[in-house]
């Protein structure tokens, strides 16, 4: 079991450009050249944030308070305007499940371009297509084009290419919420299991229960920064009240 | 720009992942599935071959051969550039949500269709059979030339994947890019020997007081003169009909333009660096595409 920093953020910052004109478009460019005053967004404002190996930490604040995009700037998906972030492992980030299926693929050959995605290799994936396909109890459909599934398919078969990738750090977006209750329950005692094994969790939850279920740390973002972080009964009972009093 | 290519190098397994994907997708749902990218430029070469024999007159020898032999690499270049100038944009929801290099997506494009590239001329070789068979078996098309075509391939290559990256990262901000480039390259069509000859260009341009300057200026074009290569190197020599001084003539092709290809191959591989360099330096703004 590895022990130390899983993740170290010092300093991060991520500001976006405002854009107006809505489209990307040469016309667009050449109107807005001149009032060249574009406005920035400032999401994260100089962010630090440790976690350890093996602890499971829940990010909760309100909308827009900088949890998707800090959970993106983990995931390599965004470069930082200024600060760092030093990862230890590999990362499987759960953003979206089933994000990169090819809709006329089917389900095993999007298990293999899923896989190789999240950084496996041919041989690799291949070496867990059984077990994934049992996870995600798609046997019957798996020779059908992804596009033919019903949206709990894709959902299942997402999570378990991503269960499968021997990940130390999951990466997860307010994604467990899909699927059946029988499905749901089997996701739950993935992540228990996976944190037995010594893996570190960072998600992004919205459901008190599920926070309380899994986390043994949280911490509240708002408005960019860290407003609290610690037990969870504390900073839960902290931010929700804050949410009741506004 | 090192440490890209690192991490390029390091995903190579996904590339070829994609490669293998986009050949698969791309006729998942056609019963002729590869015949497809076959019967086009086949059809197209039949339809230029009787305009220009029967309905112009035009007398050159290995005529279809000679237009196959510039249309294949034409057509390589057309669809690479119109497949991955795409690339990223369709893949942006992907983008979105998983890392990997992006710039695999522009060359798994280029490369699936270097693929087919490559099948084309295989199948342009039982065409020049064909011809050789029906014509009686005169002098044979297959000669030492042909091994010179790898030296063709590889900076032609690095011209094209160029020219995919700069626009696949352009398109994702300025998506006119798209409508500009079916324009330009429907013109390049008819800037570049394809239907038409190198030699027929120097005719034309020698009732110029300059007319030397116009021929290697036009050469300047890399198209130009990567398919004026590939004609010389593909097809069995013949004489080619020129209009000079208002009267069609038959002239013996021209040799094999080693200065101009040298140049050709500077502004090929200059234009894979540049277009990587641009690439590189887009790419992590995909995301934030307004």
């Amino acid at each position: 079991m590895k022990t130390g920093n899983a993740l170290t953020i010092r300093g991060l910052r991520k500001t976006f450009t405002l854009s107006h004109s809505g489209s990307a478009s040469l016309k667009t460019a050449l109107l807005w050249w001149k009032k060249k005053k574009v406005e920035k967004l400032e999401v994260l404002r100089g962010l630090d944030l440790d976690v350890r190996h093996g602890e499971c930490v829940a990010l909760v604040g309100r909308n827009g308070a900088g949890k998707s995009t800090l959970l993106s700037l983990i995931s390599k998906i965004y470069k930082p305007t200024s600060g760092e972030i030093v990862v230890d492992g590999r990362i499987a980030p759960l953003l979206e499940l089933g994000a990169g299926f090819h809709p006329d693929l089917t389900g095993l050959e999007n298990i293999l371009y899923n896989g190789m995605i999240l950084g496996l290799t041919r041989k690799e994936v291949n070496a867990r297509m059984q077990a994934i396909v049992d996870f995600a109890e798609l046997q019957s459909h798996i020779d059908s084009p992804v596009r033919a599934y019903s949206s709990g398919m894709m959902a299942r078969l997402g999570f378990s290419i991503a269960a499968h990738v021997d990940a130390d750090i999951l990466i997860v977006d307010e994604v467990l919420a899909v699927g059946d209750y029988a499905f749901e329950k089997k996701c739950y005692d993935y992540i228990d299991e996976f944190r037995n094994g010594g893996g570190t969790i960072l998600f992004v939850s919205h459901n008190a229960d599920a926070v309380r279920r899994v986390a043994d740390r949280v911490v509240w973002l708002a408005g960019g920064e860290v407003r609290m972080d610690g037990d969870v009964e504390e900073v839960l009972g902290e931010y929700l009240a804050a949410g009741e009093n506004r | 720009m090192l440490a890209d290519l690192k991490e390029l190098w390091r995903f190579r397994e996904l590339l070829w992942a994609m490669v293998e994907r986009e050949l698969r997708i791309r006729y998942k749902n056609s019963a002729l599935g590869f015949l497809w990218s076959l019967l086009n430029p086949l059809v197209t070469v039949a339809v230029m071959w009787m305009v220009f024999t029967f309905i112009m007159g035009s007398n050159t020898d290995n005529y279809s051969a000679y237009i196959l032999a510039a249309y294949l690499p034409f057509l390589f270049f057309n669809m690479s550039l119109m497949d991955s100038s795409q690339s990223v944009l369709v893949s942006l929801q992907v983008v979105k949500k998983v890392y990997f290099p992006r710039e695999i997506l522009p060359i798994a494009s280029v490369i699936s269709n270097f693929i087919h590239f490559v099948l084309a001329l295989g199948v342009f070789f039982v065409f020049l059979l064909g011809v050789w068979v029906m014509n009686g078996f005169g002098i044979s098309p297959f000669t030492w030339k042909l091994l010179v075509l790898p030296l063709l391939l590889v900076p032609f290559l690095a011209l094209v994947m160029g020219f995919s990256l700069m626009l696949s990262a352009l398109n994702v901000f300025y998506e006119d890019v798209k409508y500009i480039l079916s324009v330009v390259l429907y013109l390049l069509f008819f800037v570049s020997p394809v239907m038409y000859f190198s030699e027929t260009v120097k005719a034309s341009a020698s009732k110029f007081a300059n007319g030397d300057l116009i021929y290697t200026v036009y050469h300047l074009n890399p198209i130009s003169t990567w398919i004026t290569a590939f004609r010389k190197v593909l097809v069995p020599e013949g004489k080619i009909e020129v209009i000079q001084n208002g009267v069609a003539v038959k002239v013996g092709p021209d040799p094999f333009n080693y200065p101009m290809v040298a140049v050709a191959c500077l502004t090929s591989f200059g234009m894979l660096v540049f277009g990587y360099w641009l690439f590189n330096r887009m790419k992590w703004r995909f995301v934030e595409r307004p």
